[in-house]
């Protein structure tokens, strides 16, 4: 680990220094011992600060497509002639590089636009399942070592397996090291769990239609319409969410029972064949609603019915952007 | 004021008593969560907790609530009153720090130039017993450099003070001294009792370990709204509203008209100042275009225009957002940052 973070240090800053990316996009050390914070840098000296370690939770390219974006909206101002483009660095792991090629596809910017600098990947620790294996004490001091987490808190020292406390995401992934990459740090990580990946939504499909529809409420009901599911996805990237649009208003702003449902229900199925199950909105939301089973199942149907798993190559198109002759289109006539 | 002790197995059974007819709001245990909640008849609260997720502020200031409704007339509309939800209530199991962001409330919602009917209604009906943190309970805490401590009485009508087998109940208002009467015959508590809390509530504060300069940095931030350090503070920041929904003094909301056919309602819900449509205009301008510009916003008006405005910082240091936030930005630092300027 403390190899990867050194060698990543050294390739953010050669790339900053020789001026192939504007800014670097990686994780720095946060303020909690169990959380990286997403970190934008521009100088070289400032890759000291980058960090790689299981606290390294958030899909950075959610910030690619921000900076750009940002950038080109500055750039309206400038004459045609004399426009600039952003080039922009990215730490990625696996599922960073699968939100990037969607990007790529959807042709949110160009592949020169982003310089990739891949990682490999064994999992973040999720700060939830943390807690819970603590029982509720606070995480004073945290380090990896190997395959445990050694905690502080302040009933004294535990330690805890690494695969305990792994985001559920994680534990199940098909995709731990990149996909795509320019320079490559560290050796390829070794392969989670992917057969298992699915389990969790057979189990669920298998429950009848009113026990799903009670889980689904009943979750849909912790929910404070704060947005850091959608503010952290790197799918969710519209100039203007439907839930903040006022002509025609589609979604009332209160936290009516059908208010939240309807805004949750409309952004999970607009991730249908675009969702990596980077874990980052299971993760960043405060009051730990299960938003996974639901968009692992369009996973799942995106996989069964079309081949397509979301991000996967830059040479296999999405579901809801091609058309194919073999489509089937017997949900047409039988609904 | 009255000052009694509560064996500590009568105090639920208390709590569950006063919930048969009035509105009880307390912390239970859902799921994962500590939240306040009303108490319904098969529930239990929580006496031995941390703090709750969510801060007590929804009880006087909910999150959504219907202002009035309307419907559509041939010409123009009929305006239908909506009578503001109050009734005798009492909150039971807030934390110091939170008692304290009530105090801060008033100034904003029970201002005698703008009051606030809503907001006024349900605090004069309701009775606040205050937990103390003889523990503090996180790393996070910060309570003692905005003002606070982890026993105050601040904000409470009635202080309840785990001694170990039982609870000091100390009345602080004559709310909380009539709550006190009707939680039945309770013993006095004794001198030594008193003396006992006095020096549990030093210890206590010797544990808030943090030091954030909430108000000596005043002086900086009067003078340096287009410093260079804004542009580095929200770097990560989500826009998302996670540290404004969970913080106990943040008060902004909006006021929405919602038509259904016929029929409307003029609904207030509560607003975050990261959110870029927060000072959106209809002509299209945003006079805060950036993440920047909402977070020197949150700050100011929390270590700067609230303190201008009424003479106190707008944080009682329960370091919810601190702890929440998805991408760990964290206030504390960025006072000690500026500190530093």
């Amino acid at each position: 680990m403390e190899n990867i973070e050194k060698q990543l240090r050294e390739e953010a800053g050669k790339l900053l220094s020789e001026k192939k990316v504007d800014v670097l996009i990686g994780y720095g050390k946060g303020t909690l011992p169990y959380q990286a914070v997403p970190t934008i840098i521009t100088e070289p000296g400032e890759a000291e600060q980058l960090v790689w370690n299981p606290f390294c939770t958030v899909n950075l390219a959610k910030y690619v497509h921000d900076v750009i974006f940002q950038h080109r909206e500055s750039q309206k101002r400038v004459k045609p002639e004399d426009r600039t483009k952003k080039i922009v660095g990215v730490v990625a792991r696996g599922c960073t590089t699968r939100s990037i090629i969607i990007h790529l596809q959807e042709r949110q910017y160009e592949r020169d636009e982003v310089v990739i600098i891949g990682v490999p990947c064994s999992g973040y620790v999720s700060k939830k399942k943390l807690w819970d294996a603590l029982e509720g004490r606070e995480p004073l001091e945290c380090a990896v070592e190997g395959d445990t987490v050694k905690v502080k808190t302040q009933e004294g020292s535990r330690s805890v397996a690494l695969k305990d406390v792994l985001s559920d995401s994680c534990f199940t992934c098909r995709y731990n090291n990149p996909i795509i990459f320019d320079v490559m740090v560290g050796d390829p990580a070794p392969p989670m769990n992917p057969e298992a990946e699915y389990e969790i939504v057979d189990a669920f499909e298998s429950l009848p239609d009113d026990e799903r529809w009670a889980y689904f409420t009943k979750e849909m009901s912790k929910c404070i319409r704060c947005y850091a599911c959608r503010n952290t996805c790197p799918s969710c990237y519209c100039k203007i969410c439907f839930v903040e649009q006022s002509g025609p208003k589609w979604v009332g702003v209160t936290i009516d029972e059908s208010d939240t449902q309807v805004f949750q229900i409309m952004r999970i199925f607009h991730q249908a064949g675009r969702c990596v199950d980077c874990g980052s909105c299971v993760e960043v939301c405060p009051m730990g609603v299960d938003l996974r089973r639901f968009l692992k199942k369009l996973d799942k149907d995106g996989y069964n019915l079309f081949g397509h798993r979301a991000g996967e190559s830059l040479d296999s198109p999405p579901p809801l952007s091609e058309r194919s002759m073999n489509d089937k289109e017997d949900f047409i006539f039988e609904p | 004021m009255e000052t009694k002790l509560i064996k500590k197995e009568l105090l639920p059974g208390i709590v569950r008593g006063l919930a048969e007819d009035t509105l009880v709001y307390a912390p239970v245990q859902e799921e994962d969560n500590i939240m306040f909640r009303v108490l319904e008849k098969d529930m239990e609260p929580i006496l031995e907790f941390a703090n709750t997720k969510n801060a007590p502020k929804n009880f006087f200031f909910p999150q959504a609530e219907t202002m009035m409704r309307f419907l559509k007339k041939e010409r123009g509309a009929e305006l239908l009153e909506v009578p503001i939800a109050a009734r005798e209530a009492v909150l039971f199991g807030v934390r110091p720090c939170d008692a304290r962001s009530f105090v801060l409330l008033d100034y904003v919602f029970d201002d005698p130039k703008y009051r606030d009917p809503y907001y006024v209604e349900r605090r004069a009906k309701t009775t606040i017993v205050s937990i103390a943190c003889v523990r503090p309970p996180y790393s996070t805490c910060f309570c003692t450099s905005v003002g606070g401590h982890p026993m105050s009485k601040e904000g409470a009508d009635l202080s309840l003070v785990d001694m170990g087998d039982t609870w000091l109940a100390e009345a602080v208002t004559e709310k909380g001294e009539k709550l006190l009467q009707n939680m039945g015959d309770l013993p006095g508590a004794d001198e030594a009792a008193v003396t006992r809390k006095n020096e549990m509530a030093e210890k206590a504060a010797e544990v808030v370990k943090a030091d954030v300069p909430a108000s000596t940095i005043k002086p900086w931030l009067d003078e340096n709204f287009d410093h260079d350090f804004w542009n580095k503070i929200h770097i990560g920041c989500l826009a998302c509203g996670t540290c404004t929904y969970l913080c106990p003094t943040c008060h902004c909301f909006d006021i929405t008209d919602e038509m259904k056919k016929e029929e409307g309602r003029r609904a207030r819900s509560w607003d975050s100042c990261m959110y870029w449509l927060f000072t959106q205009e209809t002509s299209g301008h945003n006079p805060r275009p950036t993440q920047k510009e909402r977070w020197r916003q949150r700050f100011m008006h929390k270590f700067k225009y609230f303190v201008d405005n009424f003479g106190a910082v707008a944080c009682v240091g329960c370091g919810r957002c601190v702890r929440y936030c998805p991408v760990n930005i964290d206030i504390r630092k960025i006072a000690q940052d500026i500190s530093k300027l």
